[in-house]
Order: C-alpha cells, then sequence, then structure tokens
C-alpha cells in the first residue's frame, strides 16, 4: 500500500465537478484509492463518497492505494488533485 | 393575488398547464426470482441514462453548456459504483428495485440535506430529481410531454426539476410557476436562461389553479394573478409591451460606447466586491471598475490577510479586466462594518469614529501591507488606488507619503509596479466637498460616493427608519455638494467618478451630465440602463433641466419635476 498527503485547492473544494473529474480518473485502476480525511475513509471512486466527504478548499487529505498498480494510481491521484481537478 | 418569488424578470399571460403530481407509492414486497429484478431494474437505469442523455443534450442545444451540466450531473450519480451499486446490493437481498432505489436515495439525501455547504444541500435536491424519475420508469408512470404544450402556456407545478426544464420550448411558455424553490434554484437558473418570466414559492398554488385557467406572471414584481378581470388584463399587456421594447432597446447598448446624446463620451465603470464580480462587470459590458471594495479580504478571514494573500485577489481581478481600469477602495472599516479580530472599540457614533482612512493611518503597518499588495498588482493591469472618507487635506498627503514609502521598499527588493500610479480621494464627507477644491490639487482623481456623502451632508443614520425621509440623495443640498465637488475636480483638470447608487438612477443622471461627470460606476447589472439613459441626454437640455431643479427647495418638488422630465 502507498499513500500521500496533499492539498485540495480548488476554489470550491471537492463538490460535484471536482469529484466526477477525479473518480473517472481513478476508477480505470485496479487498485483500491481511498480518500482520508477527518479521521473517515471514503471510496475514491464514487463521486457520491467524495461529494459526502464535505472536502473544502485549502483542506489536506491522505489519498491512499493498495493493489497491483498502486504506484500509478497514486501518482496520477495526487497530479490530479494538485492541478486543482480541472476548475 | 398572489404573491412568490421573483426569479426571472418578464410579464407573461396565458393559458395554465398544470402539472401534477404523480402518485409514486408502491407496495414493498419480496422478491422470489431476484434475477428478474435485477433486470428490470438494470433496464431502469439504461431507460434513465439513455433519457438524461437526451435531456443534457437538448438543454446543451437550447440553452447553454453550462446549464446542461446539471443534468451531466444526475449521469454521474447513476454511474456511481456506490448508488447503483448499493441498489443491486440490495435486491440481491431481496428487496424489489422501487424500495432499493428509495433506501439508497433517501440515504444520500439525507447526508447531503445536512450538510453546511449550499452547494451540497443542492445536490439533495439533484438526488431527488434521480429518485423520482427512477421510480416512474420503474412504476411505468407517463409524464406530461412538455415540449409539446400549446403556445401561450403558463406552466404550473409543485416544482419544476431540471428534468422538466429541458423540454420546455421557449416560444410556447409564456410563465411559469411553482411552489418551492428560490432565486438560485435550478429553476429559477434556467427559467432566467430562457428568458421566461417566473414566479417561484407561492404557496399551494398547484391546488389554486384548474387546467386552462388564464393566468398574469410578473416575474419582475413577484406577483401572479389567476382568471383576472379584463382591465388587469389589459394593464398588463401595455406592461408585457414596455417590458419587451425596454429590454429590446437595452441589446442594442451592448458593446457600445458610452455617450451623451450630443456625443460627448464618458465612462461607465462597475462596483464590484470580489474578485470574481470582475467576471460579471465584463460580462455586462462594464468598461472597468469604479469601485473595488477590498473588505471582502479582512472579513472572510479569521486573521488580517497578508501581503500575498492581498496581492492576489488585486492580481486576479485586475487580470480579469485585462486592459480596462481598476479602482481599488483601501480598507473601509468600522461604521457599520466591524471586523471581529481587529477588536476596534465601541464607539458611541461609530459612523463619526475611528473609521476608514482614519484607521489606516493610525495602523500604518496595516495599511502599508495593503498598499504594497496593491502596487505589485499594478504590475499587471491599470490600477488606482482610492482613499476613503477623507475629511482633510493631511489624510491625502499622509496616504500618499505611505505609498512613495511602500514604493521605495519595492524597488529595493527588485518588485516591479506601476510608478505612475494614481491616488484618488472618495467624496463623501461634507467637509471633502466643501474643500474640494484644496484637495483636487492633491489628489489624481475624485469619485463621490452618494450613499455616505447623503448620510454625512443631512445629518441622517442610514439605516434609523424614522429618519429615511430625509435619506435622499436628491435633497438640494446633497445636489448642491454634488455639483461642487464635479465643478472643483473639472477646474483643478482632474476626472470625477460617482460610485454611489445615484449614478445608475434614471433621475440623477441628466443632472450629472449637467453637472460634467466623467466617471458613473455601478452595479454591473445596471451598465445597459444607465448607458441607454445617459445616450438619451444632450449637454443642453440637461442643463436646463438642471437649472430649473436646483432652483427647487424641496426634495419631494425635485423628484417631482426630474419624474416629469424623466426619458
Amino acid at each position: 500500500m502507498v499513500s500521500k498527503v496533499v492539498k485540495v485547492t480548488n476554489e470550491q473544494g471537492l463538490h460535484m465537478r471536482p469529484a466526477t473529474v477525479f473518480s473517472a480518473a481513478v476508477t480505470p485502476f485496479d487498485s483500491d484509492v481511498k480518500i482520508l480525511f477527518n479521521g473517515n475513509q471514503f471510496d475514491g471512486k464514487s463521486v457520491m463518497m467524495l461529494m459526502a466527504a464535505c472536502i473544502k478548499k485549502d483542506s489536506e487529505i491522505e489519498i491512499q492505494c493498495d493493489g497491483p498498480d498502486e504506484e500509478a494510481a497514486l501518482a496520477k491521484a495526487v497530479e490530479l488533485v494538485e492541478s486543482g481537478l480541472g476548475d | 393575488m398572489y404573491k412568490g418569488i421573483e426569479a426571472s424578470r418578464g410579464i407573461g399571460i396565458g393559458s395554465i398547464c398544470l402539472i401534477v403530481e404523480h402518485d409514486l407509492t408502491f407496495e414493498s414486497k419480496q422478491i422470489e426470482d431476484k434475477e428478474a429484478e435485477k433486470a428490470r431494474f438494470n433496464s431502469a437505469i439504461d431507460k434513465f441514462k439513455a433519457e438524461t442523455a437526451e435531456m443534457a443534450e437538448n438543454i446543451r442545444k437550447n440553452i447553454g453548456p453550462k446549464e446542461a451540466e446539471i443534468m451531466e450531473g444526475h449521469l454521474a450519480m447513476i454511474a456511481d459504483p456506490t448508488m447503483a451499486g448499493e441498489m443491486t446490493k440490495m435486491i440481491e437481498a431481496g428487496q424489489c428495485a422501487e424500495a432499493a432505489v428509495t433506501a439508497v436515495c433517501d440515504m444520500f439525501i439525507g447526508m447531503f440535506s445536512k450538510m453546511e455547504d449550499d452547494m451540497m444541500r443542492q445536490r439533495a435536491s439533484d438526488i431527488s430529481d434521480i429518485k423520482i424519475s427512477l421510480l416512474k420508469i420503474l412504476l411505468g408512470v407517463e409524464d406530461i410531454d412538455i415540449s409539446k404544450v400549446a403556445p401561450g402556456t403558463v406552466l404550473v407545478a409543485h416544482d419544476l426539476t431540471p428534468s422538466m426544464t429541458s423540454q420546455i420550448v421557449k416560444e410556447n411558455v409564456v410563465g411559469i410557476i411553482t411552489e418551492v424553490g428560490g432565486k438560485t434554484s435550478h429553476s429559477a437558473i434556467l427559467a432566467r436562461a430562457l428568458e421566461i418570466p417566473a414566479v417561484l414559492s407561492v404557496p399551494n398554488i398547484t391546488e389554486i389553479v384548474k387546467d386552462k385557467d388564464t393566468a398574469i406572471v410578473d416575474g419582475t414584481e413577484g406577483d401572479v394573478y389567476i382568471n383576472p378581470d379584463g382591465d388587469v388584463v389589459s394593464q398588463y399587456v401595455i406592461k408585457r409591451e414596455e417590458f419587451i421594447r425596454a429590454q429590446a432597446e437595452l441589446k442594442n447598448f451592448l458593446g457600445k460606447e458610452t455617450k451623451t446624446a450630443d456625443g460627448k463620451s464618458v465612462e461607465l465603470f462597475c462596483n464590484i466586491g470580489t474578485p470574481k464580480d470582475a467576471k460579471k462587470a465584463i460580462e455586462c459590458d462594464g468598461e472597468g471598475v469604479g469601485l473595488f471594495r477590498s473588505e471582502f479580504l479582512f472579513m472572510d478571514k479569521p486573521h488580517l490577510p497578508t501581503e500575498d494573500e492581498q496581492f492576489e485577489a488585486y492580481k486576479e481581478a485586475v487580470e480579469i479586466m485585462g486592459d480596462k481600469t481598476v479602482i481599488i477602495r483601501t480598507l473601509d472599516i468600522g461604521g457599520d462594518k466591524e471586523i471581529p479580530y481587529m477588536n476596534l472599540e465601541k464607539e458611541e457614533n461609530p459612523f463619526l469614529g475611528f473609521r476608514a482612512v482614519r484607521y489606516c493611518l493610525a495602523n500604518p503597518e496595516i495599511y502599508k501591507t495593503q498598499l504594497r499588495g496593491i502596487l505589485r498588482a499594478s504590475a499587471y493591469g491599470k490600477i488606482k488606488i482610492m482613499v476613503p472618507l477623507v475629511t482633510v487635506v493631511d489624510e491625502i498627503r499622509s496616504v500618499k507619503a505611505l505609498v512613495e514609502e511602500c514604493k521605495k521598499e519595492l524597488k529595493a527588493e527588485g518588485v516591479s509596479f506601476d510608478e505612475n500610479i494614481q491616488v484618488g480621494c472618495m467624496i463623501e464627507t461634507a467637509s471633502a466637498s466643501l474643500i474640494a477644491d484644496l484637495l483636487a490639487k492633491e489628489a489624481d482623481f475624485f469619485s463621490i460616493g452618494t450613499n455616505d456623502l447623503t448620510q454625512y451632508t443631512m445629518s441622517v443614520d442610514r439605516g434609523n427608519a424614522n429618519i429615511a425621509y430625509l435619506y435622499s440623495a436628491f435633497q438640494p443640498s446633497v445636489l448642491r455638494s454634488i455639483k461642487n465637488i464635479i465643478a472643483a475636480g473639472n477646474a483643478a483638470g482632474i476626472p470625477v467618478g460617482m460610485c454611489g447608487e445615484a449614478a445608475a438612477d434614471p433621475l440623477m443622471i441628466p443632472l450629472l451630465i449637467s453637472f460634467g461627470l466623467d466617471e458613473y460606476s455601478v452595479n454591473p447589472v445596471l451598465v445597459l440602463t444607465a448607458r441607454c439613459i445617459i445616450s438619451k441626454w444632450s449637454k443642453a437640455e440637461a442643463d436646463a433641466l438642471a437649472e430649473k431643479a436646483l432652483s427647487l427647495s424641496t426634495e419631494a418638488e425635485v423628484v417631482a419635476l426630474l419624474k416629469a422630465s424623466a426619458k
């Protein structure tokens, strides 16, 4: 399992659109992708769970990837969040 | 007459099509053949996806890509593994498809509706929309086909879902009335995009009306009439024509220069409160920003904003405005604008107290942080610095000295900025007005803040209802003050602007043309209205009217004259 802590930079946090971008990008990976935030775990492939996490701008989240392509999945996920998720 | 929330402007008169809420109750039952139930569920999901994709496409074509995002969001949600996945799990456990859809959707609705974030709460209504659509498919309930309603239809519904809105044919629907929803709801946004008059949140309207009743929808005022008598109808027919004519006329002013009837160009700027508002100023065809209130930077945070934070915000606004001017008003706190962490002492008379430039000059470190942020942003566009609440010449001199100090520091640090940045005064106190000629020697420009100028000239607390009758920019004393300020600026050869509400007032505009105002700064949505009014008056006509207005003794006489002469 690999993980990294990143800061969410989108103006409006992980709302509908960025959550959709994120889940669509990590879904093709075979590894499980989890977001740890505020002491809870959320499925990174689920738009609904990502939104339900209510992650605001400037929050720090931990991305955890576990599976055969975990390194590639984590690299992609981190890159996306750091680039502002297309916002 | 029934009252609701005015959600989309205009007048619609037509025949009602009542959209009845379907009964979507079902009997929850244990399923024997789980594979067959899963197949029924999956085909419902497929149908939902196909219908939603079609609606998204319709909205994109007929309204716009931004509005289509609502439906695309529904598609993303239903494609979510948690949504359909959880539903499938429940069916596998023996629940019927209807029960599975209801349970999973209700769980998410409960989750999202409890959130503090407005955007997230909106998601709850999206999921409720998805739930209703899925249940209708599963229960085989057919909706009225809104795309087939007759021309001249007023739609009445409990709520207008995005799926309904997407079927609206703009030519056939003349008005919308609902029982729920506010100005920022999906239905309101879509109604405005379609330019269909809409009144939302009219209590029990679906129980009051019948199909084919006649309705008047006044989306400007939020009024609804059902089966009105002939007088009311003819009155609203005239109102409708006036509205349509005015709208068409305003559109003619899009992209045009702002000129008086005799061809004198003036500047028409916008008042904004955040960098994002700059986009609105551009969309509304503003020619610059005449007042960028910087308080948001100080109010949104639990601490003083840093120089970098301020620089970024100013830079963002300036970059959005491109080569257009942005006038930033430095910190204007105190009075009615309190900032908790600054621990300002409670004062007996806050409006006459330690506020705005008075506070800033007493706290030069805080002020210099802001001035440095502004100066750094000035390397990215055309910025001017505006000082609020000036009462004596020393204040503008001190601010200019601080600006010079900041420039020296930045130069030593090798940071670039606009060497020739202008520093101007807001003229909003009686004192500043009386010494406008002296201030004009020091300031690079003036901007008249009519809200405070009226309050200070009339000695009237803006918030006190008992004396509200005195609070008017049309009081002879306030008009004389405005005239003197503009004359002093003109005589000294510096531009004079106005950033109070009066700058967009159709009654005030001819007087301002006569006095020689150079720059009007208005709420972005009023840009075209102001441009239209300015274009109707020549200097000679405005002078004749101003001479008469200034000879009158009371505010009531002035207003009556201006109303009678309005174009």
